[in-house]
Formats: structure tokens, C-alpha cells, sequence
């Protein structure tokens, strides 16, 4: 077993028109056994930005209260909100300066520009190389494999906020039920230009 | 707001703190971690005009595809590039280090920088790491000393080639390489070439594929054929 | 599994012996990615016909389907000469069926046989994952699957091998409808499951480096056995 797959749980990020669905599953694990039935994997940098740190759960902490820090320095000196680029850009560096003793965790970051209602999706290994999402998902953490699978086959380009959510949700959870380490429900953001849901999902508790 | 334990700006270099523990976890039975490997197939020559390199488009991260559409040709300066073989972070980083140096270089000098400026700065910084930045370069280049063309090995090594292939699909490329490449290519002879060497690794070599991107270097400046190739029969 | 497998056979020898000895290890992982779905009044199997080892390819037309009776084809994939010597031994334990009942064995029967053979070498197992796909008694399809040991269930759809995990999550979606409230909309046509089975390894193609090339369906129907073949990804 991986350290990676300790805490088990994954992530996904998926772009439709004009809006955007980030999702994450629920579960904590210790090994085999479920400690909690309520961890988000989603971390939120404003309203239409977000990152998810799927991984070791004491890395993905300590990895995003550095990041919090270095953007809250970067908003002061610069006097405006980050950017999806930046913060990629940011997130790697941090997560390859540790390349010799690397945090045991990978990095999805998704943002929309409500501007221009622009989609930005980046996922990262635990060393930080950039994969650009160009085909409109990225994924991470434990079922990865699953979820590349699902979204795949599910995902198609130009999707409205409903059926986004729904075929998130499908992939997402049909992923997460053929994995041992994740599921117990998910959480999906729904970001559109003026508008931010969260939806909590239930699924199988097992 | 800064204090030592949280200065403004990060220490520069490497940060080991956590390699302590993470060797204890490798010694209590955990599996140290998969990283995205390049997996890939790179070629290169020299021709009539210049230096072209090539490259597939595919990242794996074990047997999965983690990325479709990875950028493998590293552009350091107007003459110079890298096409990296190897871990993606450290190929990736290893360009953004270098490309800050030679531009350094370029204000501090005000002339275009040479090829070797690049190539010592990666050998040094490879040798100084022992092998454990894993990164197989070829650096292409042109200069007013001519054209070179220096294959880049781990641990620093380094020498100047007509030709060479490198990656996991660097046996099907470099055969392909050694039995048709000739001297005094011209433009679309070379291209040829090195789109059929790719190609070579793309069909052979499973962590190769998805497309072929294409480097020219010649006096006149930098050409950089992103998607030059997809053929049919990989869409 | 096979990883597992390989440090546990290299465990056992080195820790039985204060030498160290190089551990005898007769596997072979060659890939190969299988998928069944069943339905009213016929069953599709569909495999691909890439085999490998490691990064390597070797053979782009290796079919892993076999026809054993008009009404039940096995598909095997995993260590390649054991699925060619379990197919051949079960070939002629089916030949024994019919001269000794001068009838062809049922689908069932024939599942049952499959896991009886595996289990047999329950300590020197074939390395292969196994399905079963056929009409029952009542012209219903029905699919089986295997672990190495025999250790069997019967299914409406199931995927095996190097990309079974990226396809059976996607059957359960579209088949098993597991997270869906909205009524299943339709029967399932042999058409539909066609379809499926296509988007299925062409999704797999895209992200799993082990599979593509041909994707190889046997559709079984009351009428017969009829096959098809459809094109994947090369690279």
C-alpha cells in the first residue's frame, strides 16, 4: 500500500459552458477503516477559484494552509485576486520545491473567469507537473483510474449547470463505487458566472 | 507580516524537510510514490539549416495516460530548446530554471546566448544532484559557433551528436535515425526523418503516442510545430 | 494482483534460505482487456487484440475470445501461454462432454467446468482473468467471471483485465444505474449493448496505454455466433 492511499478519497474537476462542477468524496480513511464521512477535499480560494489537495489528509492540510498563505501575500502585494494560472503555477512550485521529500498528495485546480465565463482546469502529480485539462475533466486521488474511465466515456463538451452537475455526479460517483478508498457521498460546487451551488450527494455508504 | 518561521518570500532550492520521514515510511512498508513520468519518445538531428527536434505528446503516470497533450520541447531562448525525456516536474522545472539564466545571461552580456551556456548550466545543476533529478535532455541550439546538437544523461553527462533519441522509445526512434539519417539534410528531408523516428517510438512504444510536436532551429529563429502530425490511426 | 503475486513468490524464496537466491517466478503479465454484456435473447463479448509486456507490444491481432460451443464463448486475458494451455485443456474436456453425452455442454455446464479447471490448480495457478459469456437454457445471456482460482459469479455485464477498472465503473452507470432514480428507459437492444461495448473500449483506448489496436466482438444469439471487429487506437 501507497502512503498516498492511507486516507484514500478523489477528486474531480469537469468544464461545461460557461460553468463549471468540482467534486470530491466524503470519505477518511485510516487504511481499510472509514474515520470520518464528512471530509471535503475541496478547498475554496474565492468564490471561482478552488483547489483539491486528494492524498495523505496531514499533507493536504499543511500543503494548503502554505498555499493560503503565499496567496493571501501575493493578494496584498499585488492588490488583486489570483489568477487559475498563478495559482497552478504557485501550487507547483510549492509542491516541487519538496522534490527530495515530497508531499504525498496531488493538486486539481479549477477556476472560472466570471468575466468572460472562461473555464481553467489544471491537475498536478505530487511533484507538481502540470497536466492543462483541455479535454474538460481532471482528475485525482485514490480511484483515479476509475474516474478516467467514466469521464471518458460520460463526458461530452458544452454542457448547461444541470446537466454538468449530472454528468459529474455519474461519473463521479458510478468511479467512486468500484473503489474500496473512496466514496460516502460527494460534494459538487456548481460554478456559473453569478452563481455558486454547493450540493452535497448521497450515495452508498460502503 | 513575515517572521522566521514564515518569511515573506520562500527559501530558495529545495526544501528536504520531509525527507526524513519520508524514508521511515518507505522503511515501514510503504510504497514510495509513482510520479508522472514523460515516458516518451525524443529525436533529434542536425541538418542542412539548422536543428530539429522532436517529440510525442503523451505524460504516464504508470500505465494510465496522465496528460494527452504535454508539452516534451522546452523553449529556452530564440536559439535554444530541450526536448526532455524523464520525470515531467523536473523536465518542466528544469526549463523554467534554465530559461531565467540564459535570459539573465542575454541582459547581463546583451548578445545572443550560446548553446553552452545552457548545456553547462544543465550538466551542472544535474551533476550536483547525483542522478536524482531525473531528467535525459537532448539540448539543440544555434549560435554563431555553428550547430550543436548535446545529448544530456541524468547524472550530467553530456556530448555533442549528428543524431540522437532519447526516452522509452529511443530504440525504435534511433534505429530509424541510424539507418536513414545522412549529412547535409535539407529542411523537409530532416522533418521527414524525424517525424518517421517518432513515429517509430509512437507505434512501439506504449508510453509514447497521441501526436508529434516538431522544433526548428535555425539562424533565422525558433519554429515550434505544436500537433505537426496526429495520424489516422491514432485518433 | 500480479505485483502482489510477484513479491510474495520472491519473499518466500528469499526469506526460506539464509543465501539470497533469485527468485523463480514462471508469470508473465501480456495484458488484454475483456467486457460482456448480456441480454434478452443474446450476450456480446468483446476483447481487444493487443498483447504486451511491459512497454512493449507483441502482437497487434492476438484474439483473446474463443468459441466453444454455438451458444458459449470464454475470453482470456493475463499471462498469454496460460490462456492459450486453458483454452486448450478445456477445449478438449469439451470434446470428452459431447462423445461421452453426444450433446453440446450448456453454457452453464460450461461455467461451472471453468472454475472447477481453475481451482484445480489452486496452487499453481493460471494466471488469467477469465469470462464466460453464452445463452442459458432459456435463451437468456448470460456472463461469468473468474479469478485466477475460479472463484466465480454470474452477471448482466462485467469487464476483466488491465482496463477493466476504467470500464466497469462506466457499465455500471449506463447498465447498472446504480445512482439513478429515473426508470431504466428501455430493453436492452443487442444494437445498444453494441454501442456500449464500442464507447467502452474506445474510452479505455484513450487513457489505459495497455489497451487498443482492434476491439474484437462476438455477438451470441439463438441463431448462432457472428463476430466483428472495430478499429482502436495504435499508439
Amino acid at each position: 500500500m501507497s502512503i498516498e492511499s492511507y486516507n484514500g478519497g478523489a477528486v474531480m474537476a469537469m468544464a461545461g459552458k460557461e460553468c463549471l462542477a468540482v467534486v470530491c468524496d466524503k470519505r477518511l480513511g485510516a487504511r481499510l477503516t472509514t474515520i470520518g464521512m464528512n471530509h471535503s477535499k475541496i478547498y475554496e480560494i474565492n468564490p471561482y477559484l478552488y483547489v483539491c489537495l486528494p492524498g495523505l489528509a496531514t499533507d493536504a492540510l499543511t500543503v494548503y494552509q502554505r498555499l493560503r498563505f503565499r496567496v493571501n501575500m501575493y493578494e496584498l502585494k499585488e492588490s488583486r485576486k489570483i489568477s487559475p494560472q498563478v495559482l497552478c503555477s504557485m501550487l507547483s512550485n510549492l509542491l516541487y520545491e519538496h522534490r527530495f521529500g515530497n508531499y504525498f498528495i496531488g493538486g486539481v485546480v479549477a477556476g472560472l473567469d466570471p468575466a468572460t465565463g472562461k473555464t481553467y482546469l489544471y491537475a498536478m502529480d505530487c511533484l507538481g507537473a502540470i497536466t492543462i485539462g483541455t479535454e474538460g475533466f481532471v482528475t485525482g486521488g485514490h480511484c483515479e483510474e476509475q474516474l478516467y474511465g467514466t469521464c471518458e466515456a460520460l463526458y461530452r463538451p458544452d454542457l448547461g449547470p444541470e446537466e454538468l452537475l449530472e454528468v459529474a455526479s455519474q461519473a463521479f460517483l458510478s468511479a467512486c463505487d468500484r473503489d474500496a478508498g473512496s466514496g460516502w457521498g460527494a460534494f459538487v460546487y456548481i460554478v456559473t458566472k453569478n452563481k455558486v451551488e454547493l450540493k452535497s450527494l448521497k450515495a452508498r455508504m460502503d | 507580516m513575515s517572521s522566521a518561521l514564515l518569511p515573506p518570500f520562500p527559501e530558495p532550492g529545495f526544501s528536504f524537510e520531509n525527507v526524513e520521514r519520508n524514508v521511515s515510511l518507505v522503511k515501514k512498508g510503504f510504497k514510495p510514490p509513482k510520479f508522472t513520468s514523460t515516458g516518451t519518445t525524443v529525436a533529434a538531428a542536425i541538418f542542412d539549416g539548422g536543428i530539429i527536434i522532436g517529440t510525442d505528446k503523451r505524460a504516464s503516470a504508470g500505465t494510465i495516460v496522465a496528460n494527452k497533450n504535454t508539452n516534451k520541447i522546452h523553449k529556452i531562448s530564440n536559439n535554444i530548446a530541450f526536448g526532455g525525456a524523464g520525470t515531467a516536474a523536473d523536465c518542466d522545472q528544469m526549463e523554467k530554471m534554465v530559461r531565467a539564466h540564459v535570459e539573465l545571461h542575454r541582459l547581463n552580456s546583451g548578445k545572443q546566448v550560446p548553446v553552452c551556456v545552457a548545456l553547462t548550466k544543465i550538466t551542472q545543476h544535474l551533476f550536483r544532484y547525483q542522478g536524482h533529478i531525473q531528467c535525459a535532455l537532448i539540448v539543440g541550439g544555434v549560435d554563431k559557433f555553428g550547430y550543436h546538437l548535446h545529448h544530456v544523461y541524468p547524472h550530467g553527462s553530456s556530448s555533442e551528436v549528428l543524431f540522437e533519441a532519447m526516452g522509452s522509445g529511443s530504440l525504435a526512434a534511433i534505429s530509424h535515425l541510424e539507418l536513414n539519417y545522412k549529412q547535409n539534410m535539407n529542411l523537409d528531408e530532416a522533418k521527414l526523418l524525424i517525424r518517421n523516428a517518432i513515429l517509430a517510438g509512437v507505434e512501439n512504444d506504449l508510453a509514447s503516442g497521441n501526436g508529434i510536436d516538431l522544433c526548428i532551429i535555425t539562424p533565422s529563429g525558433m519554429e515550434h510545430l505544436v500537433d505537426y502530425e496526429i495520424p489516422v490511426a491514432f485518433v | 494482483m500480479f505485483k502482489e503475486m510477484q513479491s510474495l513468490a520472491n519473499a518466500q524464496m528469499t526469506d526460506a534460505s539464509p543465501h539470497k537466491v533469485a527468485g523463480f517466478y514462471p508469470y508473465a503479465d501480456n495484458g488484454g482487456t475483456l467486457a460482456a454484456i448480456a441480454g434478452d435473447g443474446f450476450v456480446v463479448i468483446g476483447g481487444d487484440t493487443r498483447l504486451t509486456t511491459g512497454y512493449q507490444i507483441y502482437s497487434r491481432e492476438a484474439s483473446k475470445l474463443t468459441k466453444l460451443t454455438d451458444k458459449t464463448i470464454i475470453g482470456s486475458c493475463g499471462c498469454w501461454c496460460d490462456s492459450l494451455t486453458f483454452t486448450k485443456g478445456l477445449h478438449i474436456r469439451l470434446q470428452y462432454y459431447l462423445y461421452e453425452n453426444n450433446k453440446p455442454i450448456s453454457t452453464n455446464a460450461t461455467a461451472q467446468l471453468v472454475s472447477n479447471m481453475l481451482y484445480q490448480k489452486r496452487f499453481f495457478p493460471y494466471y488469467v482473468s477469465t469470462i464466460v459469456a453464452g445463452l442459458d437454457a432459456d435463451n437468456q445471456g448470460a456472463v461469468y467471471s473468474y479469478d485466477p482460482v475460479g472463484s466465480t459469479e454470474r452477471h448482466r455485464y462485467r469487464a476483466q483485465g488491465t482496463a477493466g477498472s476504467l470500464i466497469q465503473p462506466f457499465l455500471d452507470c449506463v447498465l447498472g444505474r446504480g445512482n439513478q432514480t429515473a426508470p431504466e428507459p428501455e430493453k436492452l437492444t443487442k444494437e445498444q449493448a453494441m454501442i456500449y461495448l464500442k464507447d467502452a473500449f474506445m474510452s479505455a483506448a484513450e487513457r489505459e496505454i495497455g489497451c487498443g489496436d482492434f476491439l474484437q466482438i462476438m455477438i451470441v444469439t439463438p441463431q448462432g455466433v457472428e463476430e466483428e471487429r472495430f478499429k482502436l487506437r495504435k499508439d
